[in-house]
Protein backbone atom coordinates (compact mmCIF):
# COMPACT_ATOMS: atom_id res chain seq x y z
CA UNK A 1 0.00 0.00 0.00
CA UNK A 2 2.05 3.52 -1.31
CA UNK A 3 2.32 5.88 1.45
CA UNK A 4 -0.43 8.65 1.25
CA UNK A 5 -0.04 11.97 2.42
CA UNK A 6 -3.10 14.17 3.29
CA UNK A 7 -1.96 17.77 2.27
CA UNK A 8 -5.28 19.66 1.94
CA UNK A 9 -5.86 19.09 6.14
CA UNK A 10 -8.78 21.05 6.79
CA UNK A 11 -7.83 23.15 9.84
CA UNK A 12 -10.39 24.43 12.41
CA UNK A 13 -10.57 28.42 13.03
CA UNK A 14 -9.12 27.57 16.25
CA UNK A 15 -5.79 26.05 14.37
CA UNK A 16 -6.04 28.65 11.71
CA UNK A 17 -5.47 31.70 14.18
CA UNK A 18 -2.39 30.08 14.89
CA UNK A 19 -1.56 32.17 18.70
CA UNK A 20 -3.50 29.47 20.50
CA UNK A 21 -1.36 26.73 19.59
CA UNK A 22 1.18 28.52 19.41
CA UNK A 23 0.76 29.39 23.08
CA UNK A 24 0.16 25.63 23.83
CA UNK A 25 3.45 24.80 22.22
CA UNK A 26 5.27 27.11 24.28
CA UNK A 27 3.79 26.22 27.67
CA UNK A 28 4.41 22.44 26.71
CA UNK A 29 7.97 23.13 26.27
CA UNK A 30 8.44 25.90 29.32
CA UNK A 31 7.20 23.21 31.55
CA UNK A 32 9.87 20.96 30.36
CA UNK A 33 12.07 24.24 30.90
CA UNK A 34 11.17 24.79 34.04
CA UNK A 35 11.00 21.65 35.54
CA UNK A 36 14.05 20.15 34.38
CA UNK A 37 16.15 23.81 35.73
CA UNK A 38 14.45 23.49 39.18
CA UNK A 39 15.33 19.41 39.12
CA UNK A 40 19.12 20.90 38.72
CA UNK A 41 19.03 22.87 41.68
CA UNK A 42 19.00 19.97 44.51
CA UNK A 43 21.18 18.33 42.26
CA UNK A 44 23.82 20.87 42.46
CA UNK A 45 23.17 21.00 46.12
CA UNK A 46 24.11 17.75 46.32
CA UNK A 47 20.48 17.09 48.27
CA UNK A 48 19.64 14.60 44.93
CA UNK A 49 21.79 11.98 43.51
CA UNK A 50 20.37 11.84 39.83
CA UNK A 51 19.05 15.41 37.95
CA UNK A 52 15.45 15.36 36.24
CA UNK A 53 17.88 15.15 32.73
CA UNK A 54 18.89 12.09 31.90
CA UNK A 55 21.64 12.46 29.72
CA UNK A 56 25.02 11.05 31.07
CA UNK A 57 28.35 12.53 31.32
CA UNK A 58 29.98 9.78 30.00
CA UNK A 59 33.31 9.49 31.32
CA UNK A 60 32.94 11.23 34.80
CA UNK A 61 29.50 9.05 34.96
CA UNK A 62 28.55 5.31 34.60
CA UNK A 63 25.53 3.88 33.70
CA UNK A 64 25.23 0.50 35.44
CA UNK A 65 25.45 -2.53 33.01
CA UNK A 66 22.63 -5.12 33.31
CA UNK A 67 24.09 -8.06 34.63
CA UNK A 68 23.69 -9.88 31.30
CA UNK A 69 25.87 -7.74 29.43
CA UNK A 70 28.65 -9.52 28.17
CA UNK A 71 31.80 -7.18 27.87
CA UNK A 72 35.34 -8.61 27.98
CA UNK A 73 36.00 -11.61 29.02
CA UNK A 74 38.30 -12.21 32.16
CA UNK A 75 39.71 -14.91 34.48
CA UNK A 76 38.53 -15.23 38.21
CA UNK A 77 41.07 -15.03 40.38
CA UNK A 78 41.39 -17.67 43.64
CA UNK A 79 42.40 -16.31 47.11
CA UNK A 80 46.17 -17.04 46.66
CA UNK A 81 46.33 -15.51 43.26
CA UNK A 82 46.04 -18.23 40.91
CA UNK A 83 43.27 -18.82 37.96
CA UNK A 84 40.85 -21.71 38.44
CA UNK A 85 41.79 -22.09 35.09
CA UNK A 86 43.13 -26.21 34.16
CA UNK A 87 44.20 -25.01 30.59
CA UNK A 88 42.03 -27.97 28.95
CA UNK A 89 41.48 -25.82 25.92
CA UNK A 90 37.91 -26.14 25.38
CA UNK A 91 37.07 -22.32 25.49
CA UNK A 92 40.43 -22.35 22.85
CA UNK A 93 38.05 -24.49 20.52
CA UNK A 94 34.79 -22.79 21.46
CA UNK A 95 36.04 -19.19 20.47
CA UNK A 96 34.65 -18.61 16.80
CA UNK A 97 37.08 -15.80 16.75
CA UNK A 98 40.04 -17.91 17.81
CA UNK A 99 41.25 -15.02 20.19
CA UNK A 100 42.20 -16.92 23.13
CA UNK A 101 45.78 -18.52 23.44
CA UNK A 102 46.73 -21.21 26.17
CA UNK A 103 50.03 -22.60 26.80
CA UNK A 104 49.41 -25.42 29.72
CA UNK A 105 51.41 -26.27 32.19
CA UNK A 106 51.32 -29.90 34.18
CA UNK A 107 52.06 -31.17 37.44
CA UNK A 108 55.03 -33.12 37.08
CA UNK A 109 53.32 -36.33 39.75
CA UNK A 110 53.68 -34.03 42.64
CA UNK A 111 50.86 -34.84 45.68
CA UNK A 112 48.37 -32.03 46.76
CA UNK A 113 48.77 -30.10 44.02
CA UNK A 114 46.99 -28.78 40.75
CA UNK A 115 47.31 -31.20 38.11
CA UNK A 116 47.22 -28.37 35.46
CA UNK A 117 47.61 -24.65 35.05
CA UNK A 118 48.04 -21.99 32.20
CA UNK A 119 51.46 -20.81 31.96
CA UNK A 120 50.22 -18.31 29.56
CA UNK A 121 46.47 -17.53 29.09
CA UNK A 122 46.48 -14.75 26.39
CA UNK A 123 42.75 -13.08 24.82
CA UNK A 124 43.22 -10.73 22.10
CA UNK A 125 40.17 -8.72 22.65
CA UNK A 126 41.30 -7.08 19.12
CA UNK A 127 40.03 -10.04 17.43
CA UNK A 128 37.55 -11.72 20.34
CA UNK A 129 33.87 -10.80 19.69
CA UNK A 130 32.48 -10.92 22.70
CA UNK A 131 30.02 -13.31 22.19
CA UNK A 132 30.13 -15.24 25.78
CA UNK A 133 30.95 -18.98 23.97
CA UNK A 134 34.01 -19.04 25.93
CA UNK A 135 32.25 -18.96 29.20
CA UNK A 136 29.77 -21.47 28.25
CA UNK A 137 32.54 -23.90 26.99
CA UNK A 138 34.40 -23.34 30.18
CA UNK A 139 33.53 -26.35 32.57
CA UNK A 140 35.49 -24.86 35.35
CA UNK A 141 33.90 -21.69 35.73
CA UNK A 142 36.83 -20.12 35.18
CA UNK A 143 36.62 -17.43 32.63
CA UNK A 144 33.51 -14.82 32.86
CA UNK A 145 32.42 -11.88 30.77
CA UNK A 146 33.29 -8.88 32.97
CA UNK A 147 30.55 -5.63 32.48
CA UNK A 148 33.94 -3.86 31.01
CA UNK A 149 33.58 -2.68 27.64
CA UNK A 150 36.47 0.36 27.83
CA UNK A 151 39.16 -1.25 26.07
CA UNK A 152 40.52 1.06 23.50
CA UNK A 153 43.85 1.23 22.91
CA UNK A 154 46.66 2.91 20.48
CA UNK A 155 48.57 0.37 19.83
CA UNK A 156 46.98 -2.67 18.14
CA UNK A 157 49.76 -5.19 20.29
CA UNK A 158 48.53 -3.98 23.17
CA UNK A 159 44.88 -5.10 22.94
CA UNK A 160 46.82 -8.50 23.86
CA UNK A 161 45.93 -9.13 27.40
CA UNK A 162 48.07 -11.50 29.41
CA UNK A 163 47.69 -13.80 32.12
CA UNK A 164 48.47 -11.46 35.11
CA UNK A 165 46.33 -8.66 33.21
CA UNK A 166 43.43 -10.93 32.44
CA UNK A 167 43.10 -12.12 35.72
CA UNK A 168 40.32 -10.44 38.44
CA UNK A 169 39.44 -11.62 41.82
CA UNK A 170 36.29 -13.29 42.11
CA UNK A 171 34.41 -11.31 44.41
CA UNK A 172 34.03 -8.50 41.66
CA UNK A 173 32.30 -11.56 39.39
CA UNK A 174 30.17 -12.69 41.80
CA UNK A 175 27.17 -11.71 40.22
CA UNK A 176 27.39 -12.93 37.05
CA UNK A 177 28.28 -15.98 38.18
CA UNK A 178 25.30 -16.51 39.96
CA UNK A 179 23.54 -15.26 37.23
CA UNK A 180 25.22 -17.88 35.13
CA UNK A 181 24.58 -20.13 37.24
CA UNK A 182 20.67 -19.87 36.78
CA UNK A 183 20.72 -19.38 33.27
CA UNK A 184 22.62 -22.24 32.36
CA UNK A 185 20.73 -24.32 34.83
CA UNK A 186 17.80 -23.17 33.27
CA UNK A 187 18.26 -24.09 29.83
CA UNK A 188 20.07 -27.12 30.95
CA UNK A 189 23.71 -26.50 29.17
CA UNK B 1 30.79 71.02 28.34
CA UNK B 2 33.58 68.80 29.16
CA UNK B 3 30.96 66.94 31.92
CA UNK B 4 28.51 66.24 28.88
CA UNK B 5 31.16 64.60 27.05
CA UNK B 6 32.36 61.98 30.07
CA UNK B 7 28.77 61.53 31.02
CA UNK B 8 27.80 60.53 27.01
CA UNK B 9 31.05 58.68 27.01
CA UNK B 10 29.80 56.85 30.19
CA UNK B 11 26.91 55.89 28.60
CA UNK B 12 28.30 54.66 25.05
CA UNK B 13 30.65 52.97 27.55
CA UNK B 14 28.09 51.26 29.26
CA UNK B 15 25.89 50.47 26.27
CA UNK B 16 28.55 48.33 24.53
CA UNK B 17 30.01 47.18 27.50
CA UNK B 18 26.27 45.85 27.91
CA UNK B 19 25.07 44.41 24.45
CA UNK B 20 28.74 43.88 22.70
CA UNK B 21 30.20 42.52 26.04
CA UNK B 22 27.73 41.01 27.94
CA UNK B 23 24.68 39.83 25.82
CA UNK B 24 26.28 38.66 22.60
CA UNK B 25 28.62 36.44 23.96
CA UNK B 26 26.28 35.28 27.00
CA UNK B 27 23.52 34.52 24.73
CA UNK B 28 25.16 31.76 22.49
CA UNK B 29 25.38 29.92 26.00
CA UNK B 30 21.99 30.96 26.71
CA UNK B 31 20.73 29.43 23.81
CA UNK B 32 22.41 25.91 24.02
CA UNK B 33 21.95 25.67 27.42
CA UNK B 34 18.48 26.57 27.32
CA UNK B 35 17.48 24.78 24.32
CA UNK B 36 19.16 21.59 25.90
CA UNK B 37 16.86 22.45 29.48
CA UNK B 38 13.74 22.63 27.08
CA UNK B 39 14.57 19.51 25.37
CA UNK B 40 15.31 17.15 28.58
CA UNK B 41 19.09 17.29 27.58
CA UNK B 42 22.51 18.48 29.67
CA UNK B 43 23.94 20.66 27.51
CA UNK B 44 27.03 23.06 26.87
CA UNK B 45 29.58 21.83 29.77
CA UNK B 46 32.94 20.63 28.14
CA UNK B 47 34.88 23.87 27.88
CA UNK B 48 36.88 24.30 31.52
CA UNK B 49 39.53 26.10 33.09
CA UNK B 50 41.74 24.32 35.45
CA UNK B 51 38.79 21.79 35.90
CA UNK B 52 35.80 24.23 36.90
CA UNK B 53 33.35 24.22 34.02
CA UNK B 54 30.96 26.21 35.50
CA UNK B 55 27.85 25.62 33.92
CA UNK B 56 29.74 25.62 30.63
CA UNK B 57 29.77 29.60 30.83
CA UNK B 58 33.80 29.00 29.40
CA UNK B 59 32.04 28.04 26.11
CA UNK B 60 31.93 32.29 25.28
CA UNK B 61 35.24 32.52 25.73
CA UNK B 62 36.03 29.61 23.73
CA UNK B 63 33.88 30.22 20.55
CA UNK B 64 35.20 33.68 21.08
CA UNK B 65 38.77 32.72 20.76
CA UNK B 66 38.00 30.09 17.98
CA UNK B 67 36.42 32.72 16.39
CA UNK B 68 39.32 34.95 16.15
CA UNK B 69 42.16 32.43 15.44
CA UNK B 70 40.05 30.83 12.86
CA UNK B 71 41.20 31.27 8.84
CA UNK B 72 39.72 34.00 7.71
CA UNK B 73 38.60 32.75 4.20
CA UNK B 74 36.95 34.36 1.00
CA UNK B 75 36.45 32.50 -1.79
CA UNK B 76 37.58 32.54 -5.16
CA UNK B 77 35.12 34.90 -7.42
CA UNK B 78 34.18 36.21 -4.50
CA UNK B 79 34.18 40.31 -4.69
CA UNK B 80 36.78 40.74 -1.86
CA UNK B 81 35.85 44.57 -0.93
CA UNK B 82 32.26 43.48 -0.52
CA UNK B 83 32.82 40.08 0.90
CA UNK B 84 34.89 42.16 3.85
CA UNK B 85 32.12 44.96 3.99
CA UNK B 86 29.17 42.83 4.20
CA UNK B 87 29.52 41.44 7.99
CA UNK B 88 30.34 45.38 8.85
CA UNK B 89 26.75 46.40 7.56
CA UNK B 90 25.11 44.23 9.01
CA UNK B 91 26.61 44.37 12.60
CA UNK B 92 26.74 48.24 12.76
CA UNK B 93 23.29 49.16 12.65
CA UNK B 94 22.20 46.60 15.45
CA UNK B 95 24.79 48.39 17.58
CA UNK B 96 24.00 51.56 16.72
CA UNK B 97 20.11 51.34 17.09
CA UNK B 98 21.03 51.53 21.06
CA UNK B 99 22.13 55.03 20.45
CA UNK B 100 18.20 55.91 20.82
CA UNK B 101 16.72 53.30 23.41
CA UNK B 102 16.80 55.06 26.83
CA UNK B 103 17.69 52.90 29.45
CA UNK B 104 16.26 54.60 32.42
CA UNK B 105 14.69 57.78 32.98
CA UNK B 106 15.59 61.60 34.35
CA UNK B 107 17.86 61.81 37.38
CA UNK B 108 19.23 64.89 38.71
CA UNK B 109 22.98 63.69 39.78
CA UNK B 110 25.18 66.33 41.63
CA UNK B 111 23.14 69.07 40.39
CA UNK B 112 23.04 67.99 36.68
CA UNK B 113 20.71 66.51 35.00
CA UNK B 114 21.69 62.73 33.45
CA UNK B 115 18.97 61.72 30.81
CA UNK B 116 19.73 57.74 30.14
CA UNK B 117 19.61 58.03 26.67
CA UNK B 118 22.90 58.64 24.30
CA UNK B 119 20.78 60.22 21.93
CA UNK B 120 17.81 61.79 22.83
CA UNK B 121 16.15 62.42 19.15
CA UNK B 122 12.67 63.75 18.56
CA UNK B 123 12.25 61.03 15.60
CA UNK B 124 14.02 58.60 17.80
CA UNK B 125 11.46 55.68 16.28
CA UNK B 126 12.03 56.93 12.90
CA UNK B 127 15.67 56.38 13.57
CA UNK B 128 15.55 52.99 14.91
CA UNK B 129 13.30 51.40 11.66
CA UNK B 130 15.82 53.37 9.80
CA UNK B 131 18.90 52.19 10.81
CA UNK B 132 17.55 48.64 11.03
CA UNK B 133 16.63 48.49 7.20
CA UNK B 134 20.42 49.05 6.27
CA UNK B 135 21.06 45.78 8.14
CA UNK B 136 19.46 44.21 5.16
CA UNK B 137 22.01 45.40 2.32
CA UNK B 138 24.50 43.37 4.60
CA UNK B 139 22.74 40.39 4.04
CA UNK B 140 22.36 40.99 0.64
CA UNK B 141 26.02 42.55 0.00
CA UNK B 142 27.01 39.09 1.53
CA UNK B 143 25.28 37.06 -0.31
CA UNK B 144 25.64 38.50 -3.81
CA UNK B 145 29.31 39.37 -3.26
CA UNK B 146 30.16 35.18 -2.32
CA UNK B 147 29.24 33.94 -5.66
CA UNK B 148 27.78 30.98 -3.98
CA UNK B 149 24.25 29.61 -5.10
CA UNK B 150 23.55 29.42 -1.61
CA UNK B 151 24.45 32.39 -0.40
CA UNK B 152 22.41 34.27 -3.66
CA UNK B 153 19.06 32.41 -2.57
CA UNK B 154 19.68 33.17 0.98
CA UNK B 155 19.98 37.18 0.17
CA UNK B 156 17.04 37.33 -2.03
CA UNK B 157 14.94 35.13 0.48
CA UNK B 158 16.08 37.87 3.53
CA UNK B 159 15.24 40.83 1.08
CA UNK B 160 12.09 39.53 0.34
CA UNK B 161 11.57 38.61 3.75
CA UNK B 162 12.59 41.53 5.34
CA UNK B 163 10.90 43.97 3.08
CA UNK B 164 7.98 42.32 3.64
CA UNK B 165 7.70 42.38 7.38
CA UNK B 166 9.05 45.69 7.58
CA UNK B 167 5.70 46.97 6.05
CA UNK B 168 3.99 45.53 8.72
CA UNK B 169 6.42 46.57 11.41
CA UNK B 170 5.69 49.99 10.28
CA UNK B 171 2.25 50.32 9.93
CA UNK B 172 2.28 48.65 13.72
CA UNK B 173 4.54 51.36 14.92
CA UNK B 174 1.49 53.77 13.51
CA UNK B 175 -0.55 52.84 16.07
CA UNK B 176 1.77 53.37 18.76
CA UNK B 177 2.71 56.85 17.66
CA UNK B 178 -1.12 58.03 17.52
CA UNK B 179 -2.11 56.24 21.11
CA UNK B 180 1.44 58.16 22.35
CA UNK B 181 1.20 61.27 19.83
CA UNK B 182 5.09 61.12 20.27
CA UNK B 183 8.13 59.72 18.42
CA UNK B 184 10.69 60.53 21.10
CA UNK B 185 11.53 57.59 22.78
CA UNK B 186 12.21 58.92 26.33
CA UNK B 187 8.48 60.53 26.22
CA UNK B 188 7.03 57.29 25.53
CA UNK B 189 9.22 55.81 28.23
CA UNK B 190 8.21 58.28 30.85
CA UNK B 191 4.52 58.39 29.90
CA UNK B 192 4.35 54.77 30.30
CA UNK B 193 4.88 55.09 34.62
CA UNK B 194 0.89 54.95 34.58
CA UNK B 195 0.42 51.25 34.55
CA UNK B 196 -2.88 51.53 32.90
CA UNK B 197 -1.05 53.16 29.87
CA UNK B 198 1.51 50.58 29.02
CA UNK B 199 1.52 49.96 25.17
CA UNK B 200 0.15 46.08 25.72
CA UNK B 201 -3.34 47.78 27.10
CA UNK B 202 -3.83 50.15 24.35
CA UNK B 203 -2.10 47.78 21.82
CA UNK B 204 -2.54 44.46 22.53
CA UNK B 205 -3.03 43.61 18.77
CA UNK B 206 -0.02 45.87 17.44
CA UNK B 207 2.22 44.10 19.91
CA UNK B 208 1.55 40.64 18.30
CA UNK B 209 2.16 41.82 15.29
CA UNK B 210 5.01 43.84 16.44
CA UNK B 211 6.46 40.68 18.01
CA UNK B 212 6.29 39.05 15.18
CA UNK B 213 7.52 41.17 12.52
CA UNK B 214 10.62 41.65 14.32
CA UNK B 215 10.98 38.40 15.10
CA UNK B 216 11.19 37.73 11.14
CA UNK B 217 12.98 41.09 10.66
CA UNK B 218 15.93 39.16 12.78
CA UNK B 219 15.37 35.93 10.52
CA UNK B 220 15.35 33.65 13.63
CA UNK B 221 12.88 30.25 13.53
CA UNK B 222 10.00 30.14 12.81
CA UNK B 223 11.00 33.06 9.76
CA UNK B 224 14.69 31.98 9.33
CA UNK B 225 14.08 31.21 5.95
CA UNK B 226 17.07 32.92 4.53
CA UNK B 227 19.68 30.76 6.77
CA UNK B 228 17.84 27.48 6.54
CA UNK B 229 20.23 24.83 7.35
CA UNK B 230 18.59 22.41 5.88
CA UNK B 231 17.43 23.66 2.61
CA UNK B 232 20.37 25.92 1.82
CA UNK B 233 23.51 25.50 3.79
CA UNK B 234 23.35 28.54 6.00
CA UNK B 235 22.06 31.05 3.55
CA UNK B 236 23.80 34.33 3.31
CA UNK B 237 26.75 33.65 5.29
CA UNK B 238 27.57 30.30 3.72
CA UNK B 239 31.10 31.57 2.69
CA UNK B 240 32.07 33.19 5.49
CA UNK B 241 34.44 32.15 8.27
CA UNK B 242 36.27 33.38 11.35
CA UNK B 243 34.85 36.38 12.68
CA UNK B 244 33.39 37.64 9.64
CA UNK B 245 30.77 34.88 11.16
CA UNK B 246 30.96 35.64 13.92
CA UNK B 247 29.81 39.39 13.62
CA UNK B 248 27.04 38.37 11.53
CA UNK B 249 25.93 36.15 14.46
CA UNK B 250 26.86 38.72 16.68
CA UNK B 251 24.38 41.05 14.56
CA UNK B 252 21.81 38.04 15.35
CA UNK B 253 22.52 38.16 19.10
CA UNK B 254 22.48 41.84 19.32
CA UNK B 255 19.10 42.28 17.58
CA UNK B 256 17.62 39.79 20.19
CA UNK B 257 18.20 42.36 22.63
CA UNK B 258 17.09 44.87 20.30
CA UNK B 259 14.00 43.72 19.60
CA UNK B 260 13.47 43.04 23.37
CA UNK B 261 14.44 46.56 24.37
CA UNK B 262 12.05 47.68 21.61
CA UNK B 263 9.36 45.86 22.85
CA UNK B 264 10.13 46.85 26.53
CA UNK B 265 10.18 50.76 25.43
CA UNK B 266 6.95 50.70 23.79
CA UNK B 267 4.63 48.08 25.62
CA UNK B 268 6.25 47.09 29.00
CA UNK B 269 6.50 50.38 30.80
CA UNK B 270 10.13 50.75 30.02
CA UNK B 271 12.12 51.52 33.08
CA UNK B 272 9.12 51.27 35.63
CA UNK B 273 7.57 49.19 37.96
CA UNK B 274 3.70 48.59 37.79
CA UNK B 275 1.90 50.97 40.39
CA UNK B 276 5.05 52.52 42.06
CA UNK B 277 6.09 55.93 40.48
CA UNK B 278 9.13 57.60 40.08
CA UNK B 279 8.31 60.14 42.94
CA UNK B 280 7.16 57.79 45.39
CA UNK B 281 10.40 55.66 45.04
CA UNK B 282 12.87 58.89 45.26
CA UNK B 283 10.53 59.65 48.50
CA UNK B 284 11.48 55.94 49.60
CA UNK B 285 15.20 56.32 49.35
CA UNK B 286 14.42 60.15 50.77
CA UNK B 287 17.42 59.57 53.57
CA UNK B 288 20.13 59.32 51.33
CA UNK B 289 19.70 62.78 49.81
CA UNK B 290 19.28 64.23 46.41
CA UNK B 291 22.28 62.65 44.65
CA UNK B 292 22.44 58.90 46.96
CA UNK B 293 18.34 58.70 46.25
CA UNK B 294 18.62 59.10 42.74
CA UNK B 295 21.51 57.12 42.31
CA UNK B 296 19.41 54.47 43.94
CA UNK B 297 16.22 55.03 41.92
CA UNK B 298 18.67 54.76 38.51
CA UNK B 299 20.06 51.87 39.54
CA UNK B 300 16.63 50.07 40.06
CA UNK B 301 15.36 51.79 36.77
CA UNK B 302 18.43 50.34 35.08
CA UNK B 303 17.64 46.79 36.77
CA UNK B 304 14.39 46.88 35.65
CA UNK B 305 14.42 47.68 32.75
CA UNK B 306 17.40 45.35 31.75
CA UNK B 307 15.38 42.46 33.64
CA UNK B 308 12.29 42.98 31.45
CA UNK B 309 14.58 43.12 28.30
CA UNK B 310 15.68 39.70 29.35
CA UNK B 311 12.19 38.44 30.14
CA UNK B 312 11.74 38.77 26.15
CA UNK B 313 15.37 37.36 25.12
CA UNK B 314 13.59 34.45 27.39
CA UNK B 315 10.58 34.34 25.11
CA UNK B 316 12.35 35.28 21.85
CA UNK B 317 14.46 31.70 23.19
CA UNK B 318 11.61 29.89 23.30
CA UNK B 319 10.21 30.50 20.51
CA UNK B 320 12.92 29.75 18.75
CA UNK B 321 13.35 26.29 20.01
CA UNK B 322 9.27 25.40 20.31
CA UNK B 323 8.09 26.28 16.27
CA UNK B 324 9.03 24.61 13.19
CA UNK B 325 10.13 26.80 10.32
CA UNK B 326 7.40 28.23 8.03
CA UNK B 327 7.43 27.53 4.67
CA UNK B 328 8.61 30.54 2.22
CA UNK B 329 4.97 30.89 0.51
CA UNK B 330 3.69 30.80 4.45
CA UNK B 331 5.69 33.10 5.34
CA UNK B 332 4.95 35.64 2.37
CA UNK B 333 0.86 34.52 2.64
CA UNK B 334 1.31 35.30 6.59
CA UNK B 335 3.26 39.05 5.84
CA UNK B 336 1.04 40.23 3.02
CA UNK B 337 -2.43 38.51 3.48
CA UNK B 338 -2.64 38.36 7.14
CA UNK B 339 -0.47 41.05 8.85
CA UNK B 340 -0.66 43.75 6.60
CA UNK B 341 -4.73 43.94 6.39
CA UNK B 342 -4.82 43.12 10.43
CA UNK B 343 -1.88 46.24 11.09
CA UNK B 344 -4.45 48.28 8.83
CA UNK B 345 -7.14 47.12 10.39
CA UNK B 346 -5.60 48.09 13.76
CA UNK B 347 -4.74 51.71 12.68
CA UNK B 348 -8.55 52.22 12.10
CA UNK B 349 -9.52 50.83 15.26
CA UNK B 350 -6.75 53.01 17.65
CA UNK B 351 -8.01 55.87 15.38
CA UNK B 352 -11.86 55.23 15.88
CA UNK B 353 -11.44 55.03 19.94
CA UNK B 354 -9.54 58.06 20.23
CA UNK B 355 -11.67 60.34 18.11
CA UNK B 356 -14.32 58.75 19.94
CA UNK B 357 -12.20 59.35 23.66
CA UNK B 358 -12.16 63.27 22.68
Amino acid sequence: MAYYVNRNVKLTLWEKLYLPEIFRGMIITSRHFFVNLLGFIPFFLGKKKHREIFTVYYPEEMVDYPIAYRGRPVLPMKEDGSPYCVACGLCEIACPAYCIDIIPGENSGKQNEVERWPLEFTIDYAVCIFCGNCEEACPEEAIYMSNDCEISMLDRNKMKYNKEQLLTPVAELQDRIDFTRTMYAKWNY
Amino acid sequence: MIVDLIVTLVKILFILAVTVGFFAPILTWVERKQSAIMQDRVGANRADILGFTVLGLFHAIADALKMFTKEDFIPDGANRALHTLAPIVAVVPAILTFAVVPFGGNYSLFGKEVNLVIADLDVGLLFIFAIASIATYGYVIAGWSSNNNWSLIGAMRTAAQMISYEVTMGLTIIGVLMVYSTMKLTVIGAIQEDFLRWGIFLQPLGFLMFFTASIAENKRIPFDNPEAESEIVAGYFTEYSGLKFGMFFMAEFIEIVTIGSIMTLLFFGAWHIPFVSTASLLSIFDFLGTTGSNIVVMLIHVGVFFTKVIIFIWIQMTIRWTLPRFRYDQIMKLGWKILLPLSLVNILVTGIVILALQ
